[in-house]
């Protein structure tokens, strides 16, 4: 039983998006910013933003070439057989890595602000079951699930921002260029990966109803993921401060506990609910992309059947780390400084070589005819 | 055939409805008892402080409880080493689960919070889960465990209710500040301002001068008050730099600074000033901010320069003179350039005891100097807590007279006693 033959409209595209790449405003992703540069992290983050369009664009671009290839089949047909395959390979490990790092990162902000009391195993266990049975429903039911909830997920994400940002004092984000110019760009140039789930995108691209509505969904939900990770950086540094934000490890998180609706002190149990079905919707999606990759390099064409595997691999590699508190923020930080100039680099090499090709020609003179 | 699968289906799925009851931390509302303050007591041993828990009784106040003769509230003493561990410790004497879920209050004493020791312990606070930034830090003149002893409420007995309107009560009229945990965390790690506390006793003295020019400009306990009522008071703020106690201010200093500073916000003031055309008498007024403070300064200045403009608009509510302002410009201008110079001075005296004896500003203007750096390194240097005492600080208080009560003329004290 195939599952994952339907295709996605532009509207699942999008929330899918803006589920997997928003959520990272409440991990540990603004604390690696926070502590190089500092009250100017949100600098960076535009900085990056305005940066990471240009491979996001060329990928896009070389797609339009390719409508009917995903990632993995482009990467063979530019690269050749052996090259493409290797360069696939390395970002399965990278997708890999990614979905092992921020799903254990997730578990421990669930047991560490909520359950404290529970083990982590059992946490990261129901997290990851959860994600596997979403990734086996196929890309059609992540996108409507996506879809279905988005609307709830982001008003109370909205209302908590808009809380906060009435709280806190604006002049905290000053002194503006926090510490100094070149700081904010050098954090900005090792983070570029934050976008770089834009770059795994290309593994859906055919399965978007049409290269239209991935181009456009793709452009469109870039920009609105891009302003919705700048605008709580500055809210996380008017409510806490530079100094307190840089020992924070997750800002979001004690930003809930912080703030009350009038007479409701403990609204964290609201906004909790909303924050779990995101974090589900993203690492299914994260699976379902991983398994994908690995079907196609391997060339298993029942792919979903390999989800229960990569699951347990998963959870053995994410409770596999001595002293998981201090190592995982660490690797997860080397490993966006890692993949930061392959985020960059490749699909400018992609484009490099298509045109070589002479791809764009081809198509051109196909649609002349 | 489909209906065995759906009956299968929901087989599979119902003891999934179990996980929903979040299985380890699952604990029953009967279950637990809640802390409403903690108390913290200097040990005379090294690494230790003296714990005290006030424990709400939960029964207290329901429909059904008001027949149970339980009291509302009880205290607890130990000694341990911090507050987290103190969870299991006490429990060898209250039968059920500590929660500080609804904490509202960490209450220290005043010799506590003077030890540089007193951050060690506080700190614990951003480790408990339970423990939320909104609880009110607050320093007591006698010892925590003493004031949970002898404060016992006549009305609101349930100890949550009487401490949280109390507190919010008191930040409304500015006679104790808004001292939350967040902002001394906030102020202690920014190293630049002073943070203030709610000050309060429940050792009063009883040989005060009867007359006072403003009953408020004094510290808790030292306020006269008579009648069968209260035993605390919470007055005043206690002053805190580098995460460690060093003064207090009274009443009405808490209102002054809390006016000049932006990021507390007092809404209810009604104070007393003296009378510009009767030295005899005193007017009250009500005082509020037109707008924020203006804030304009010079750092390059050698002293550095800050100019404070405090706009305030004045209801004045009595005329015990009587010889009714609203008639003649003149009359208004008076009382007008009266009250300016008074706040003015009121104002200068405490920036003068800010910087001389504090060493440090409570009126959170280091945000503002903030924006007149480029960098974090050059705000670094110039190190505003170490500049503060030799800044240069002019203060304007710009009055606008607003209401005069709610009959502003008087019949004049001399046609009546013709």
């Amino acid at each position: 039983m195939k599952q994952s033959e339907g295709k996605i409209g532009i509207r699942e595209l999008m929330a899918i998006i803006m589920l997997s790449v928003g959520t990272k405003l409440t991990d540990d992703t603004p604390s690696i910013l926070y502590s190089t540069a500092k009250n100017s992290a949100w600098m960076s983050m535009l900085l990056i933003g305005i940066v990471s369009i240009i491979p996001v664009f060329f990928l896009v671009k070389v797609f339009s070439v390719h409508k009917d290839k995903n990632l993995h089949q482009l990467n063979i047909h530019l690269f050749g057989k052996f090259v493409g395959n290797m360069v696939s390979f390395g970002l399965l490990l990278f997708g890999f890595t990614a979905l092992v790092l921020d799903s254990a990162t997730y578990a421990d902000i669930i047991s560490t602000m909520y359950f404290t009391k529970t083990p982590f195993l059992p946490i990261y266990l129901i997290l990851l079951i959860v994600c596997g049975y979403g990734a086996k429903r196929g890309i059609e039911h992540i996108g409507s699930t996506a879809w279905l909830t988005i609307f709830y997920l982001k008003i109370t994400l909205f209302i908590a921002l808009l809380i906060s940002f009435l709280q806190g004092e604006f002049k905290m984000i000053y002194p503006l260029w926090g510490p100094g110019i070149g700081e904010i760009v050098k954090t900005a140039g090792r983070n570029i990966s934050v976008f770089a789930d834009f770059y795994y995108l290309g593994l859906i691209a055919p399965l978007v109803s049409s290269y239209k509505s991935f181009k456009k969904g793709t452009l469109l939900a870039y920009l609105i993921v891009a302003i919705e990770l700048v605008i709580p950086l500055i809210i996380f540094v008017m409510i806490f401060d530079f100094t307190s934000i840089e020992i924070m490890q997750y800002p979001f998180h004690e930003m809930i506990l912080y703030i009350s609706l009038g007479f409701l002190t403990n609204v964290e149990t609201i906004f909790l609910p909303f924050w779990l079905i995101a974090s589900f919707i993203r690492f299914s999606f994260y699976l379902y992309l991983v398994v994908l990759l690995f079907g196609g390099v391997f060339k298993i064409k029942e792919f979903e059947f390999l989800i229960p595997v990569i699951v347990v691999l998963v959870l053995f590699s994410g409770l596999a780390p001595k002293y998981g508190e201090f190592t995982i923020p660490h690797l997860r930080e080397f490993f966006l400084t890692t993949l930061s100039p392959i985020f960059f680099g490749l699909p400018c090499l992609m484009l490099f070589i298509a045109k070589v090709r002479g791809d764009f020609k081809h198509e051109a003179a196909k649609e002349s005819h | 055939m489909k209906r065995r699968r759906r009956v299968i289906k929901l087989c599979v799925m119902m003891p999934l409805v179990m996980l929903l009851t979040g299985c380890w931390d699952l604990t029953g509302l009967d279950e637990k008892v809640f802390v409403i303050g903690i108390g913290l007591d200097k040990a005379e041993e090294k690494g230790k402080v003296d714990i005290t828990y006030l424990i709400a009784n939960a029964e207290m106040g329901s429909a059904n409880g008001a027949s149970s003769n339980e009291p509302s509230s009880m205290t607890i003493t130990l000694r341990a080493s911090d507050f987290i561990s103190m969870k299991n410790t006490a429990n060898s004497v209250i039968s059920r689960e500590i929660s500080y879920d609804l904490l509202r209050l960490i209450l220290v004493s005043e010799e506590l919070a003077k030890e540089d020791d007193f951050i060690r312990f506080i700190y614990s606070a951003i480790k408990d889960r339970e423990v939320k930034r909104t609880v009110h830090l607050i320093v007591s003149k006698e010892k925590a465990e003493d004031f949970f002893d002898k404060n016992k409420p006549l009305f609101l007995s349930r100890p949550h209710k009487y401490y949280v309107n109390m507190l919010n009560r008191g930040n409304e009229i500015g006679l104790i500040p808004e001292s939350l945990m967040h902002h001394f965390l906030r102020i202690t790690e920014a190293d630049a301002d002073l943070f203030l506390s709610a000050y309060t006793t429940t050792d009063i003295k009883k040989t005060e001068d009867k007359t006072r020019a403003d009953e408020n400009d004094s510290l808790a306990g030292e306020m006269r008050v008579e009648g069968v009522t209260n035993n605390s008071q919470f007055l005043g703020a206690a002053v805190f730099s580098e995460g460690k106690m060093i003064g207090t201010l009274t009443g009405v200093e808490n209102r002054i600074a809390m006016m000049i500073n932006d990021t507390t916000e007092v809404s209810d003031v009604i104070s007393v000033f003296p009378d510009p055309s009767n030295e005899d008498y005193q007017v009250s007024v009500r005082v509020r901010k037109k707008q924020n403070t203006k804030v304009n300064m010079d750092l390059n200045a050698e002293p550095p320069q800050i100019h404070v403009t405090l706009p305030i608009l004045l209801d004045v509510l009595t005329d015990p003179p009587m010889n009714n302002p609203v008639e003649s410009k003149k009359k208004l201008e008076n009382i007008r350039k009266g009250m300016e110079n008074y706040m003015e001075g009121r104002v200068k005296e405490l920036v003068q005891r800010t910087q001389k004896e504090f060493k440090a500003d409570p009126f959170g203007w280091s945000l503002y100097g903030r924006k007149e750096f480029k960098t974090l390194k050059e705000y670094m240097e110039f190190d505003w807590m170490k500049t503060y005492p030799d800044m240069k600080v002019d203060v304007d208080v710009s009055v606008s007279l607003g209401k005069f009560g709610r009959q502003p003329k008087a019949p004049s004290y001399k046609e009546i006693r013709d």
